[in-house]
């Protein structure tokens, strides 16, 4: 043997998802870098996001670690990760990229890639499914195992890792450990190793050569153990289950192993488990399926009533995909027919796990499923598909050994596809036996690509070769003893030798020729079976020995040679078959077409087959006359040879009827065992129908105590629902589509005037309250766009509206059954709202700000007023304390403010504000705070109302300032007028003379206040003062002065004093003046002009003479009025006054400086 | 017949500031009937210097000087010691703050008040 070559690196694919980065990392850090082993990371990446994966790993070893590239070639001590958005596979040793990835629901890349790994590198694959959620990887793990590889999943999870990957990878039972991550790298090295050892005992294609001598031992401890027979498995499919064994409990020899097994019982179910290895899937070989649905199908409902059935078998169907695949394929053939016979597909095999999971039938992924069939098929449930009612009512699943339990029977249709693979020539051959007898006439067989039923032409006609379809064919009547029945040890008779192929040499042309001409000097002969079955005839010659017998027709040779010939043939056959050696027997009298001939019997077992036999008959010419010894015979002799003939010939009588009898009792065995057995099938079938109804009912009970639970939660939710309904108070009207009315709620009855037996009429028929014509045509609409429809209606002749909401009702199955029509009585809310708008308006126009805030002061709401007052807008005041609105002096009131708010108290309060805006001037506020309480009385919010009183501040300060100095004004006259009393009384000589003086006095002064009035006390003209004061004089004739100067205006001062002054002057003139006489005259001027003296002000320069008046004689006390001219002016208005009593009359000058007469003062400050 | 305030200031010598003609004049002859000796002022300006250069035993002071207040007026005369009188046609209350409870007239007043007022105020010194 060579020593092995430096083999390609074991692949080790590791799937990983949710919470698979910490997982890696504990790997890695526990795997060696020279393991030789290449490892290929396949992790759910986002597709839109770069992975830190190959950075975050390289930390952890010191392996290479890269992104997979497109056709790199898988080194050993090289790690390679998957590329975001992309598929992952490879092919002979190098990775293959393909993106985009396919679309989220279908992308399975941990599968993808197991799947390629396994189809590539076989048993140098290891797949490893770490943490992660859900079920990818558990395909790929199925498709590892089936080609030899090895497979491993994480044990248990810790916080990061998450069990559902490896999980449902563990649950399929093919995964070899189930172990913590800290521990893979040795069982990997330990894998590796073993492969190396073992590659020394392998042929050219993988199969250890060593193991073939204990397959016996292994096949016999099997059988005793798990009661299964694998003797007629294959040898090299058994060697490369065990070999796979061997290699997962990294055992190097058979004998070993053989230990191992014998050790442990846990064993021989593992191994049983790995010979169990289905293949299977829906639709494996679309195209062979396909031609079965066309080919065969149709022929399958043929003749069949509605009460017949269709009987499908499928031995072998391990998880029971198949199964569900011919009830797919025969659901739709029924679905197009009127006549609809039941389907019966029974299921049948050896592993219970498998039929379990059969029935249970919880399919993590279909592939080869297409969507329109996993649409009609199948359920969605949790995280599996769960086939349809319908198609799972139609399969039937059973445990049941192919090769020792007795078969069905009648079937249309039996489909057993890649089992028979596995089976050696001769089992094959007992089960296609069987399949026949199950069949019935023109049933179908559908076998595996690989497989045929060459050797059985006679049993079965190749309808379609390519795609393995098969039809029974009428053979006669089926020996049972090829089917040993239960209890039978299988391997008494298992293990004999296959018959040979016999026909091939015969098919050779020259060979045929030869034959025909050698025909007829050679002896007609036929070839027989162990049992006597005529396999084969040499032509017509043997027609004189062959006589077929009434009855079923059948091919036995004893049966139908003719009666003078049978003991001949069946002591010939015997001895042949017993010795190994030919027997003849000659000399047998027949008579043929009247002629008595001696006839030879010759039986020669075949050479290569002990199992066949040719039985030729030789004609050996005219039988010897029994005349000729008859006359050499003495007469006592002829008597007793008479005698003996009449003996004989009633001996020949009695075996004739004693093997008619055998025969008969023969037939009927065999109808017997025929009749048992299938009383055997029906029982079998029975019991599966038993158990199947046992399990229908155990399904049954759960599924009644679900409904029971579940019509409990029902009754309650509907209980919850009625109750929610009635204390809504909406009312609520549910109609089918087309308008019926299916229920409502108690409120309805105010809408519509409906009562309890209105249901199921037509809600258009019942006389509505609302004003709304167009319920039907909404509800249509409704209908075709599934939308939802909402109106605003009002109840005719009242101030009632309701919001009518119109939606579709869809079903727990989300299918549209009716509509659903809400009524929601809006009329408080709409008076709510017309109220609020008038509120808010009301608000809004306040020429107050009204200001919304919580108890702690944040700032609620905001009017247009606070706006303009305070300058914030509504966006910049809602939210933020109201602190922010007072100056920083005031801002500690706010706390008592709130404090007394939270008392529930009301108060007012003024304050000086700074508006933000608008140069921020201070500004004065009347606030009222007042808590907001809801109807609880429970103080929920507060309100601030705030004036803006400064205008009104400065009014009222302004009043107050005018009653002040109204108050001074009179106090200061009334002194004055005080002050004149005194000064008149003390220079008046009588009281009459002092009632004059001061009337005219107080008339002077009432004067010029009444001048000073009209201008609002802002002076008087200086020309007006005058004419004023000497209005009073003139004759008839002329005014008696003149006035002549600038018009000037004088302030309200200097026009009191110079009033008071012209007046003494005036009055003066008329007493003893110019104004005594008629003729006498008063010039009275002024102008301005500068100061007095160099750099003094300018001055009113003012004249008074008189004219024409009576001599003037200097008076000789000084009197009141020119005390007041001269000093009081002087005194007054910094005046300076010059008074001359000329005899030609009194001249006065005035000058004034201007500033003291016409400054205009503040008109209020004449005191 | 002389009362006791009445010779209480007898002999004094009184800055008067007052700026309506015909009241200055009564007073005037008044102070002068109670033998007084009078200087007199009816504006601020010329009342401020007389208030600095004059000596006198007291003051009689109208607050409103056409237009001005007679407060700087007062403020010399308290720096230097000499007593004063207000005389106003306002509310004695309205007074400027710092001069709140100083003796004060409220026009139209009687010669016995204004004398017993000055007599007090003067007398203290």
């Amino acid at each position: 043997m060579n020593p092995p070559e430096p083999s390609p690196p074991l692949i080790v694919g590791i799937g990983a998802s949710a919470g698979g980065l910490e997982a890696f990392r504990t790997f890695f850090r526990h795997m060696p870098a020279d393991s030789g082993m290449a490892f290929v990371l396949v992790q759910h990446l986002d597709p839109d996001h770069d992975s830190m994966l190959v950075e975050l790993l390289q930390r952890e070893t010191d392996m290479p670690v890269a992104e997979a590239d497109d056709g790199a070639a898988v080194e050993a001590d090289h790690v390679f990760v998957i590329p975001p958005n992309a598929s992952l596979t490879i092919d002979a040793g190098r990775l293959g990229i393909e993106e985009p990835a396919p679309p989220r629901a279908q992308r399975r890349p941990i599968d993808t890639f197991f799947t390629a790994l396994a189809e590539d590198q076989g048993e140098n694959a290891i797949c490893i499914v770490l943490s992660g959620t859900g079920s990818d990887g558990t395909l790929g793990v199925r498709k590892i195992k089936e080609h030899g590889g090895y497979a491993l999943a994480q044990a248990g999870a810790d916080s990061h890792a998450m069990e559902g990957m490896p999980h449902s990878a563990a649950a399929t039972g093919l995964v070899d450990e189930v172990l913590k991550i800290e521990a893979m790298p040795d069982k990997l090295a330990g894998y590796r190793s073993h492969l190396h050892a073992a590659a020394a005992h392998k042929d050219s294609d993988g199969t250890r050569t060593d193991a073939r001598e204990h397959l016996d031992a292994i096949c016999a401890l099997l059988h005793e153990r798990v009661g299964h027979d694998f003797s007629q498995y294959k040898d090299k499919t058994l060697t490369r289950r065990v070999q796979r064994r061997m290699q997962v409990l990294q055992v190097e020899t058979m004998p070993d192993y053989l230990k191992r097994l014998q050790k442990e019982p846990g064993e021989s179910d593992a191994l049983f488990h790995e010979l169990l290895i289905g293949v299977t899937q829906f639709f494996r070989d679309a195209d062979a399926w396909e031609a079965l649905r066309q080919q065969v199908v149709p022929g399958l409902f043929k003749d069949k009533g509605a009460g017949d059935a269709i009987r499908v078998w499928s031995p072998g169907c391990a998880t029971g995909e198949e199964v569900y695949t011919i009830a797919m394929l025969l659901g739709e053939a029924l679905r197009d027919r009127d006549v609809r016979p039941r389907i019966q597909i029974f299921g049948t095999d050896v592993d219970d796990n498998a039929v379990n999971f059969a029935r249970t039938a919880r399919y993590k992924s279909l592939p080869g499923v297409e969507p329109e069939r996993l649409e009609r098929w199948f359920v969605e449930n949790g995280d599996a598909y769960t086939p349809v009612k319908s198609l799972r009512e139609m399969c039937m699943f059973s445990p049941h050994d192919l090769v020792k339990d007795p078969p069905f029977s009648k079937l249309d249709l039996i489909c057993c596809r890649n089992l028979m693979i596995y089976m050696k020539a001769e089992l094959q051959d007992r089960v296609l036996r069987k399949f026949h007898y199950a069949l019935r006439p023109d049933g179908w067989l559908f076998l595996g690509q690989a497989e045929g039923v060459s050797r059985h032409a006679r049993l079965f006609a190749t309808a379609n070769k390519k795609h393995r379809l098969f039809q029974r064919r009428d053979a006669p009547t089926q020996s049972m003893h090829d089917f040993s029945l239960p209890g039978v040890a299988p391997s008494t008779d298992a293990r004999r030798p296959a018959p040979r192929p016999t026909r091939r040499s015969e098919d050779d042309r020259l060979d045929r020729y030869a034959r025909q001409a050698m025909q007829k000097y050679s002896p007609a002969y036929v070839v027989i079976d162990r049992h006597h079955e005529i396999l084969r005839f040499s032509g017509g010659e043997a027609g004189p020995y062959l006589e077929p017998s009434a009855g079923a027709a059948s091919f036995n040779l004893i049966g139908i040679t003719r009666k003078a010939l049978r003991p001949a043939v069946r002591a010939a056959v015997q001895k042949a078959f017993t010795s190994g050696r030919a027997a003849i027997h000659d000399k047998i009298a027949l008579r043929v077409d009247g002629e008595a001939r001696a006839i030879t019997v010759i039986a020669e077992p075949l050479d290569a087959d002990d199992s066949l036999c040719v039985v030729a008959f030789q004609d050996a010419g005219p039988a010897e006359s029994n005349k000729r010894d008859d006359q050499d015979a003495q007469p006592g002799v002829a008597e007793l040879e008479q005698e003996l003939h009449t003996t004989r010939v009633q001996l020949n009588a009695t075996i004739n009827e004693l093997e008619a009898t055998n025969e008969e009792m023969k037939s009927a065995n065999e109808e017997y065992q025929s009749v048992n057995e299938e009383l055997q099938s029906s029982n079998e079938e029975l019991e599966t129908s038993k158990e199947e109804m046992q399990s229908i009912n155990e399904e049954l009970q759960t599924l009644n105590a679900e409904l029971t639970s579940k019509n409990s939660d029902l009754n309650r939710a509907n209980g919850d629902l009625q109750n929610l309904l009635e204390s809504t108070e909406i009312a609520t009207l549910f109609l089918d589509n087309d308008l019926r009315i299916k229920s409502f709620t108690p409120r309805m009855r105010e809408l519509f005037h409906l009562r309890d037996g209105d249901r199921g009429r037509p809600v258009t028929e019942i006389v509505s309250r609302l004003d709304y014509a167009d319920i039907k045509r909404d509800v249509k609409e409704v209908l075709r766009n599934l939308g939802m429809a909402e109106r605003e209606v009002r109840v005719e002749h009242a101030e009632a509206t309701y919001i009518m909401r119109i939606r579709p009702y869809r079903t727990v199955d989300n299918v549209i059954d009716g509509v659903v029509i809400t009524f929601i009585d809006i009329t408080d809310r709409r008076r709510h709202e017309a109220e609020r708008a008038r509120l808010a308006a009301i608000v809004e126009s306040s020429q107050d700000a009204i200001i919304g805030h919580t108890l702690d002061g944040t700032i609620t709401s905001w009017n247009g007023a606070a706006e303009r007052i305070f300058g914030y807008s509504a966006d910049e005041a809602v939210g933020q304390p109201i602190a922010m609105l007072l100056t920083a002096d005031q801002s500690d009131l706010l706390p008592e403010m709130i404090e007394r708010l939270k008392r529930g108290e009301s108060f007012s309060t003024q304050a000086d504000v700074v508006r933000k805006r608008q140069s921020g001037r201070r500004i004065d506020l009347s606030m009222t705070v007042s808590p907001v309480t809801d109807r609880e009385g429970v103080m929920v919010a507060a309100s601030t109302v705030a004036r803006d009183i400064s205008e009104r501040r400065e009014s009222e300060d302004h009043r107050d300032l005018l009653l002040h100095e109204l108050n001074h004004r009179a106090k200061n006259m009334l002194a004055n007028v005080q002050s004149i009393a005194l000064q008149t009384f003390n220079s008046a000589p009588t009281p009459e003379a002092f009632k004059d003086a001061f009337n005219s006095r107080l008339t002077a002064l009432s004067h010029t206040h009444d001048l000073l009035m009209q201008s609002n006390w802002r002076g008087a003209a200086l020309d007006e003062l005058v004419a004023r004061e000497l209005a009073p004089y003139h004759n008839d004739r002329q005014r008696q002065w003149t006035v002549k100067g600038k018009a000037i205006k004088l302030n309200a001062k200097a026009a009191l004093a110079l009033g008071l002054g012209l007046h003494e002057l005036a009055t003066n003139a008329a007493k003893y003046g110019a104004l005594s006489k008629e003729a006498g005259y008063i010039e009275v001027k002024w102008q301005t002009r500068g100061g007095r003296r160099e750099g003094e002000p300018a001055a009113l320069h003012l004249t008074w003479v008189e004219h024409d008046g009576p001599a003037v004689e200097k008076p000789e006390r000084r009197g009141f009025g020119s005390r007041l001219i001269e000093q009081g002016l002087e005194y007054e208005l910094d005046a300076e006054v010059k008074l001359e009593f000329k005899p030609s009359g009194v001249r006065c000058t005035i000058d004034v400086p201007l500033d003291a007469a016409t400054q205009d003062g503040s008109d209020m400050e004449i005191s | 017949m002389a009362t006791a305030p009445q010779s209480a200031i007898n002999g004094m010598r009184i800055l008067m500031v007052e700026d309506e003609m015909m009241l200055a004049m009564s007073l005037e002859d008044l102070l002068k009937l109670l033998g007084c000796e009078v200087v007199k002022a009816a504006r601020v300006a010329k009342a401020v210097k007389l208030a600095e250069t004059e000596s006198v035993d007291g003051a009689l002071l109208d607050v409103n000087l056409a237009g001005e207040r007679v407060y700087p007026v007062a403020a010399e005369l308290d720096r230097r010691g000499i007593p004063f009188v207000f005389m106003t046609g306002y509310d004695v209350d309205r007074l400027d703050s710092g001069y709140h409870g100083r003796p004060a007239l409220q026009k139209p007043f009687q010669m016995d008040d204004m004398v017993r007022v000055m007599a007090d105020a003067f007398a203290r010194q």
